[in-house]
């Protein structure tokens, strides 16, 4: 189920409503699960198991650790958790990539294998909830975080509906606590969570699907003819904007939800596109996912602990392996491997320069060079295949041969005055919180921005089009 | 409330990006100091005054409510629903929209189930019933030839991949969707916010086929995919002119090589013997479209070639527009591709008598209403 969708409308009004019931506190956390495994199982009913599977495991698993203080014993069940949920992973989201990769070596050398054709079906949110658990136990291990006092509450962290299938990636010591205590949604909690939700569906429906997509397909999709420079970045930007209000709108979504619920989600997002330098935008961007990959990926790997070497190769490990968890595809292990390099060469000019301070203006240019670099990697992750990619970054440079104009002018300006506000928008807010900036502005107007906002996603209708992150 | 953490600037909260290797708290959410309730109110009731005026102004365009729209899900549950189907129809958007079920179960006491998707080509509807080994029944394909033979599935390329709209999500969905569409006349997708704005585009930029190019509103569709003529398109002389020239006269040359249309024959008599080997039956028909439209599918592809042969060597029946009777020949086509919703009706009634003469898998009921013809339809100054 997915949050613009009327389903999910009809499927929160219910929650809604029963959850203000004051029923016992156990009997209301059991029909949160319960309703969250509908929320799930109403895209695909059997996967429901492979939810159930990586719930049971990593629960044993981390009670096993605890009750054994054998170091041995804690790491075997610590990679038994591991190799289940990485094995579900890899079998559901790169078997087929595999698969292709290895046909693809076979032939290089000579041997033709054909093997025989399936087809597997990705579960939605699957690189999310695979996170999610893993946490669990690789802090149990740790000893990060103790484990979960009883199963219902551990379930409910892995499967609570608003972060199920695409994050915000919460740890459990951040949502197991909620569930220990009665949680009851005050008049203004529910209000302002609606704001948001407004707010994020706002972002999807008609900014992200309406507005910014269709300029994104005309040039990135286009089935004859090499995009003119201007065509080529405009679609990108657009592509930079429809991304962000895309997941940006999604997490704005379900923290809104969480709220109207009484539960707090952490910021999956601040400002990204006002990033002065990628470790910058690193810490603005999709930050549960990139706090994962440093906690239970970088760090590990060495980090910064073990000279300048090996944390560039830690570094650019990391943005590899994040580049291939966002899809089964080369084009994003190059968007991973390009920000690696990006946050690796930055590293090297911060301890070459490491006593200069730039100036006001300079911060201002270090952040616009981020931005365009930031959109050149974008190329990689929007594109089909090498091919488009190509394609588009020699018409970005102004090298295409017989370019031609694809996109319509007002199209276009639409396109790039939303992006311009999103930009915009990010600068103002850099250094504040979405909170402080509506505590600051007049009631009036917050009404009138957000019944505009209400008014133009039910105009849009939105044709429940899947947000872009469900695909990883 | 919203004080400053850690070394951040005043406003920003910590978030894990400022943690790094250390278990993460319980996220704090800030609720802004405001009077939430009165301003909620103010959002409910301009949100209601604003569906009012989108309804009004949907209204004032001629916009219906009861106009489902299309959709995949639609699509896919038509399909389920043609498992047991008696009859069942596919093609592209000609016989979409010239067919009415209601007269064709006023003759034959058989309601089709209608399977046809607009810019899709016949030939991958036709193969995609016969991959369904429920269905038994007899299969109206009804084609223009030059999308017909053309190498690309069209539109309704999604066919293909159906068990994509098949979740319960998306079934309930389009329940609750169509609930509302009964009621509101401006929850039709051709009339949204970004498409509406796009289409103020009048062509600005020069050299870029903009959205005024585009195929804009044409249809209605109603219950189970009942689709016919949007009356604004017969009605509004302005509208009905610029769909005639969004078509552009059909004539973007396609290369209809020997090959080409010969693998077209060929995948076509695979579906139908397909079909036929579990008992079901194949016919053909070819709505009418106007001169200025024929004169070009013609010289791209003619009926020689295309229409002729394909009835041959699938060994079918076929009702061609040009076979029917002078009195129902010359029906009105508003925008040249499409009858208007009365001459779907007599076209409907003249090529359903005309399979009863030829197939004993359509019969005619014993009070099938009288004969139709174009004096039905067309205004006699006309």
């Amino acid at each position: 189920m997915i949050f613009n969708s009327l389903t999910f409308v009809a499927f929160f009004l219910i929650v809604l409503a029963v959850w203000q019931l004051r029923l016992p506190w156990f009997g209301r956390k059991m029909f949160l699960l319960v309703a969250s495994y509908i929320f799930y199982a109403a895209w695909n009913p059997p996967f429901v198991i492979l939810l159930w599977v990586s719930t049971v495991v990593d629960w044993w698993a981390a009670q096993a650790m605890v009750k054994s203080e054998r170091p041995l014993t804690r790491k075997l069940w610590m990679l038994a958790s591991v190799v289940v949920n990485l094995g579900m992973l890899a079998f559901f989201k790169y078997g087929q990539f595999l698969l292709d990769n290895f046909v693809a070596i076979a032939a290089s050398i000579g041997i033709d294998y054909q093997p025989a054709q399936y087809s597997i079906v990705l579960p939605v949110g699957i690189s999310f909830y695979t996170f999610a658990t893993l946490s669990y136990t690789l802090d149990v291990y740790l000893r990060r975080a103790k484990p979960a006092k009883n199963f219902l509450d551990y379930a409910l962290f892995v499967t609570f509906f608003p972060h199920l299938v695409a994050g915000p990636i919460m740890r459990p010591t951040e949502l197991v606590p909620q569930f220990a205590e009665p949680k009851y949604t005050t008049r203004p909690m529910l209000l302002f969570g609606l704001a948001l939700i407004t707010l994020g569906l706002f972002q999807k429906v008609v900014l992200a699907d309406g507005f910014l997509g269709p300029v994104v397909e005309t040039v990135y999709d286009a089935r004859a003819g090499v995009p003119m420079m201007l065509d080529a970045w405009v679609a990108t930007l657009a592509f930079s904007g429809q991304i962000f209000c895309d997941f940006a709108g999604y997490s704005t979504t379900a923290i809104g939800v969480a709220l109207c619920l009484g539960f707090a989600m952490p910021d999956n997002f601040r400002f990204p596109y006002a990033a002065i330098g990628f470790s910058d935008f690193w810490r603005r961007w999709h930050i549960t996912l990139s706090s994962w990959l440093r906690d239970y990926l970088y760090i590990p790997l060495g980090g910064n602990r073990h000279g300048e070497a090996r944390t560039y190769m830690a570094l650019l490990g990391t943005m590899l392996l994040g580049g291939l968890w966002h899809g089964a595809a080369w084009t994003f292990v190059a968007w991973g491997g390009l920000h690696g390099l990006y946050l690796s060469v930055e590293r090297w000019l911060k301890g070459r320069f490491a006593g200069y301070r730039p100036e006001r203006a300079m911060l201002v240019a270090i952040g616009a060079l981020t931005f365009v670099l930031i959109n050149i990697t974008w190329v990689f992750f929007r594109a089909k295949d090498f091919t488009v990619a190509a394609t588009m970054l020699q018409s970005m440079a102004g090298l295409a041969v017989k370019p031609v104009g694809m996109i319509a002018a007002l199209p276009m300006i639409y396109a790039m005055v939303i992006v311009a506000g999103i930009v915009g928008t990010h600068w103002a807010m850099r250094d504040k919180t979405l909170e402080i900036a509506i505590e600051r502005t007049p009631a009036w107007l917050i009404a009138a921005v957000w019944s505009l906002m209400a008014i133009a996603i039910v105009a849009e209708q939105g044709k429940g089009s899947a947000f872009i992150y469900f695909q990883f | 409330m919203l004080k400053q953490e850690g070394a951040l600037p005043a406003g920003l909260r910590l978030t894990a990006s400022d943690r790094p290797g250390e278990a993460q708290p319980v996220p704090v959410r800030d609720i802004p100091s405001q009077p939430w309730g009165r301003i909620m109110g103010f959002v409910a009731v301009a949100l209601a005054l604003g569906i009012v005026g989108l309804e009004a102004n949907a209204r004032r365009i001629g916009l219906h409510a009861g106009d489902l729209d299309n959709s995949e899900v639609a699509w896919v549950k038509e399909r389920v629903r043609s498992d047991s189907a008696e009859v069942a129809i596919v093609g592209d958007s000609r016989i979409l929209f010239d067919t009415d079920l209601d007269r064709f179960e006023a003759l034959t006491g058989t309601r089709p189930v209608q399977m046809a998707i607009h810019g899709t080509s016949a030939l991958t509807l036709l193969e995609d019933a016969a991959s369904n080994e429920n269905f038994r029944g007899l299969l109206i394909v009804g084609l223009a030839d030059t999308m017909f033979f053309q190498p690309f599935d069209g539109y309704g390329e999604y066919v293909k991949r159906r068990g994509d709209f098949t979740s319960p999500s998306g079934r309930l969905g389009i329940e609750i969707d169509h609930i509302l569409q009964r009621r509101l006349a401006f929850l039709d997708s051709n009339h949204r916010l970004s498409v509406a704005a796009h289409r103020l585009d009048p062509d600005f930029r020069a050299g870029v086929e903009g959205p005024k190019h585009d195929i804009w509103k044409v249809s209605e569709v109603g219950e189970n995919r009942a689709t016919s003529m949007w009356p604004r398109v017969e009605h509004d002389l302005a509208y009905r002119a610029r769909t005639r020239w969004a078509w552009k006269g059909f004539k973007e040359k396609f290369p209809f090589t020997p090959q080409l249309i010969a693998k077209g024959h060929a995948r076509a008599k695979a579906a139908v013997d397909k079909i036929r080997a579990r008992g079901g039956e194949v016919v053909f028909i070819r709505p009418p479209s106007a001169p200025e439209l024929r004169v070009n599918e013609e010289a791209q592809l003619p009926k020689a070639k295309g229409w002729d042969v394909l009835l041959t060597k699938t060994r079918a029946v076929g009702v061609h527009n040009d076979d029917l009777l002078p009195e129902v020949q010359r029906l009105t086509l508003p925008e040249w591709s499409h009858l208007n919703r009365a001459c779907a009706t007599v076209f409907t009634d003249a090529y359903v008598r005309r399979l009863a003469a030829q197939t004993p898998r359509v019969k005619l009921r014993a009070d099938a209403p009288p004969r139709l013809t174009r004096d039905n339809c067309v205004p006699a100054t006309s």
